[in-house]
């Protein structure tokens, strides 16, 4: 719902994301997240409409009540009256053992195909890039097991036809290449949240579409930067932030401006 | 009893060889063992092969001082303060380091499987390109080939107990030396871990000789007394070193948070072929131990790291990440 009062507040792009991130956790849900702006999006959700919603760190840590944002997954910050900080292979075994009880995992990356295929490698050949990126971290195994969403930043030299490395399986090359891999094929990439929008998967080709536009961006806008033909035919302006949410954001979750 | 104490340079010098595959506790910038790190390049240790999982700026200071020659990992970053190592970055992209790529939820695993003795173990995920074992990773003739390797590289197999699925297999790592920083050891080389045990446990056990630093050296009557908080009994060490502040600038709990100004300059000086070079100098190579390390960076300091009953400093000036 957009009332007047809501289009005059000013705020960043990046809160816009924090934020588009935030919507798409629904009270009582079980979220991987990573330091950064998932974290931040997901601990919004959990202050503003999700009290009951659960974040799960990749070190282990389940169901902290973060009141300082932690700077890395093995900050003491994201353990905070958790309810267990398990040794790794707990964490392992858990999401390979029982992914159901996971609802949604965030991931990011430096590229990302049309099928939610994600790079966070390398650019250029694997065995002597252009450039290096941190590697993987837990983001396969999330990819492998749960639902993600993905956070890009929205650049054509980013949304590629192909990837340069595949970090993260999303669908492979369409509805049937999990299976075919040997993934589970009833999980992969839902949502992508980008600094221009929202995009989401088809359900029969699980071909990315532009589902949102951030108020002040065209679909226009979001199909030149994206560097694949992109379907923008169900795309509708996204909900901008409320000023309680900003207030959470700025004044709550990452007052010394960490990530935002 | 026998004791186990050792000072960090008579340690790194009974225990670590050049061309070691070294493996390292903690989690990018919790308890890690930065102290006997610092050590290990001032003793100019060369063609290290490297063991990791969450990887932090000590593996990062190992690569930039020259000390790695092959590194099999899956993440490397300081978190906010450096979302990426720069000098393992650098390396890669000079061609300067042989590497091989898994994911934070299969590393542990492996060195789970190594702890247990077994020589491998299967996983589901992983399954993303086709020709994986022959495009990815360190080649499988270096596996024949180089004795610190396991046997082989990873295989894609069908699960025999489960026709039609695919596995993938992994090979169990073959460790020289575990470095573990703790909380609390005995002179007989009982360890307790205060706080998140992280990887350290299996690495000890997968090890053939463990390190162990640790802020308080204690009577070992003192751990003995509640063995089930213990995790490392102390037939498994190898030596064992006090020292306090052992891993700055990462944090360890009970003891200290990380600290932002410290992660800040490496960040900045990762960043500069000069500006690395001069920082290992005033850090690492003009200090003739931890100790003048801990002078240098002052009571003061670290006295502002001290945590609090969230264990962590709350409000604790943390700058722009972004820098």
């Amino acid at each position: 719902m957009k009332s007047k009062q809501a289009q005059e507040i000013m705020y960043t792009r990046r809160e816009m994301m924090a934020v588009a991130l935030a919507r798409q956790i629904k009270d009582g849900m079980v979220c991987i997240a990573g330091t950064g702006l998932p974290l931040i999006g997901a601990t919004l959700a959990k202050l503003a409409w999700a009290p009951n919603s659960v974040i799960i760190s990749e070190t282990g840590i389940i169901d902290g009540q973060m009141d300082q944002l932690p700077t890395s997954v093995s900050d003491t910050r994201f353990a905070y009256r958790a309810s267990a900080w398990w040794p790794r292979y707990r964490y392992c075994g858990f999401i390979m053992r029982m992914p159901e009880k996971v609802d949604l995992g965030f991931l990011g990356g430096a590229q990302i195909d049309p099928h939610g295929n994600l790079n966070s490698t390398c650019i250029g050949d694997y065995h002597r890039p252009a450039t290096r990126f941190t590697g993987s971290g837990g983001a396969n195994g999330i990819a492998t097991n749960v639902n993600t969403v993905i956070v890009m930043r929205h650049e054509r030299r980013r949304f590629v036809e192909k990837v340069d490395y595949v970090t993260s399986p999303g669908w492979l090359d369409g509805p049937e290449g999990r299976k075919r891999a040997g993934l589970p094929e009833n999980k992969g990439p839902v949502v992508v949240v980008t600094t221009l929008g929202v995009m989401r998967f088809d359900r029969e080709n699980r071909r990315m579409y532009v589902s949102e536009y951030y108020p002040g961006v065209s679909p226009a806008e979001i199909a030149d930067q994206t560097g694949f033909p992109i379907d923008v035919s169900r795309a509708v302006e996204a909900d901008p932030p409320d000023a309680g949410v900003l207030e959470l954001l700025r004044k709550r979750i990452d007052p010394d401006h960490l990530y935002i | 009893m026998i004791s186990r104490i050792m000072t960090c340079k008579e340690a790194i010098e009974n225990f670590v060889r050049d061309g070691d595959t070294v493996a390292i506790g903690g989690f990018t910038t919790n308890r890690k063992p930065y102290a006997l790190v610092r050590e290990i390049i001032r003793q100019g240790r060369r063609e290290l092969y490297i063991e990791g999982s969450g990887a932090g700026g000590e593996t990062d200071l190992l690569i930039g001082a020259g000390c790695v020659k092959l590194m099999v990992n899956a993440y490397i970053s300081n978190g906010a303060f450096g979302n990426i190592g720069r000098r393992f970055r650098r390396a890669v992209e000079r061609g300067e380091l042989e590497f091989e790529d898994y994911s934070l939820d299969v590393q542990p695993l492996r060195f789970h499987a190594a702890a247990l003795g077994l020589p491998f173990i299967a996983v589901r995920g992983l399954l993303v390109e086709s020709d994986l074992e022959r495009r990815w990773g360190i080649p499988a003739e270096k596996y024949r080939q180089d004795p610190k390797l396991p046997p082989a590289k990873l295989l894609i197999r069908e699960n025999p107990f489960n026709p039609g699925e695919k596995l993938v297999y992994l090979p169990a790592p073959r460790i020289d030396v575990a470095l573990i920083h703790v909380q609390k050891a005995a002179h007989d080389g009982t360890v307790r871990i205060e706080g998140p045990a992280f990887v350290d446990v299996d690495l000890a056990m997968a090890a053939r000789h463990v390190i162990v630093s640790c802020e308080e050296l204690v009577d070992p009557e003192e751990l003995r007394r509640e063995p089930w908080l213990n995790q490392i009994p102390f037939i498994i060490p190898s030596a064992c070193v006090h020292l306090p502040f052992g891993a700055h600038p990462s944090q360890c709990v009970n003891h200290y948070d990380y600290d932002p100004e410290m992660m800040h300059l490496y960040d900045r000086a990762c960043r500069d072929d000069e500006l690395y070079g001069r920082f290992l100098d005033e850090y690492v190579y003009s200090l003739k131990d931890h100790g003048e390390y801990i002078s240098k960076i002052g009571p003061d300091r670290l006295g502002r790291l001290k945590v609090g009953e969230k264990n962590y400093v709350e409000n604790l000036a943390r700058g722009n990440g972004e820098s």
